[in-house]
């Protein structure tokens, strides 16, 4: 959860959002992160990069709760 | 720090111009072939600590994934360069056409480069690199010939793929271009006789077979800083053919 929430927080970064104190699994990627198609792809590549898991690859991924399903914590 | 490029079909013929032509502008280059030839081990011997080579059959798309991006071309490498030359060519009139060998040759010719320029992408990704990718394609899908519909419509599936991509991942800094070389005289079209030879250079304007070196410096160039404008495009390296 913590190396997610460092992930997520570099992608903000990034586009100049404020990082965020705590990610929650109801939170979604999109509406809530205010992640675009290529910040989720980034999400993807930083995340598989880590932990060797392909989050889109069988679908697609909506919430942070999802993304913690298929890393299997 | 030198530039590191993927290029595919190696081992011989424009690919393995491609790779002297990189070499000699001091970029990295990552080879994939089949076969490793004594001619690639000879470029091998002259850049050592430059050239790489990994031999992977193309035709299982599904095995890229490991066998190109988890054991070769790391995410601990920055990859700035795709180069998608590896293709075989199934030649015969439509009416004769097997359904499993133009499945076979699209695995080879538009399946597999799809994954790796999925791949390829995600690298540039990771390092936010301005990537460059380069297909070669054929100019059988714009100046039909007898015999080549199966394979001109493998490589027309790349170019339309290219500009898709060029559109796709352009506001990222990544570039995709598509080199259309005319008939050349390697491996891929030795089965042709010198009659069949003479009437494809009669219809260029030089009259002759397109230049290997000519493709390859082309492609260089499209993976260049002095490219950084081009994208989405065909550029033709055919001695202009009609």
């Amino acid at each position: 959860m913590e190396k997610l929430q460092l992930i997520i927080n570099s992608i903000r970064k990034g586009k100049n959002l404020p990082e965020l104190e705590d990610i929650t699994p109801e939170m979604n990627l999109r509406s809530d992160l205010e992640f675009t198609s290529f910040d989720l792809a980034e999400l993807t590549v930083k995340i598989e990069d880590e932990f060797d898991v392909d989050i889109f690859e069988d679908g697609l991924v909506n919430t942070i709760g999802e993304i913690i399903v298929k890393l299997g914590k | 720090m030198s530039k590191n490029i993927l290029v595919t079909g190696c081992s011989r013929g424009v690919g393995l111009e491609i790779c002297r032509v990189l070499l000699r502008e001091g970029y990295n280059v990552y080879g994939i072939a089949r076969s490793y030839t004594d001619e690639f081990k000879v470029l091998e011997q002259e850049y050592i600590g430059h050239l790489f080579f990994k031999s992977i059959d193309l035709a299982d798309s599904g095995g890229v994934r490991k066998s190109v991006f988890k054991e070769f071309v790391t995410n601990d490498i920055l990859l700035d360069g795709y180069v998608n030359n590896a293709a075989v060519a199934y030649d015969d009139i439509v009416t004769n056409l097997n359904i499993d060998r133009l499945k076979a040759m699209y695995e080879v010719n538009v399946f597999t480069p799809m994954v790796i320029t999925k791949y390829a992408i995600r690298n540039m990704l990771l390092h936010k690199t301005r990537g460059s990718i380069v297909h070669i394609s054929s100019i059988s899908v714009h100046t039909g010939y007898k015999g080549l519909a199966m394979y001109a419509s493998s490589k027309g599936a790349i170019e339309a793929f290219s500009k898709d991509t060029a559109r796709e991942w352009g506001q990222l800094g990544i570039r995709s271009n598509v080199v259309v070389p005319g008939f050349m005289a390697t491996a891929m079209s030795a089965s042709l006789t010198e009659e069949q030879r003479a009437k494809i250079y009669a219809r260029t304007s030089l009259k002759a077979a397109t230049n290997v070196g000519s493709v390859a410096e082309t492609v260089a160039f499209l993976l260049s800083d002095k490219a950084c404008s081009i994208t989405g495009q065909n550029v033709y390296v055919d001695n202009g053919t009609i």
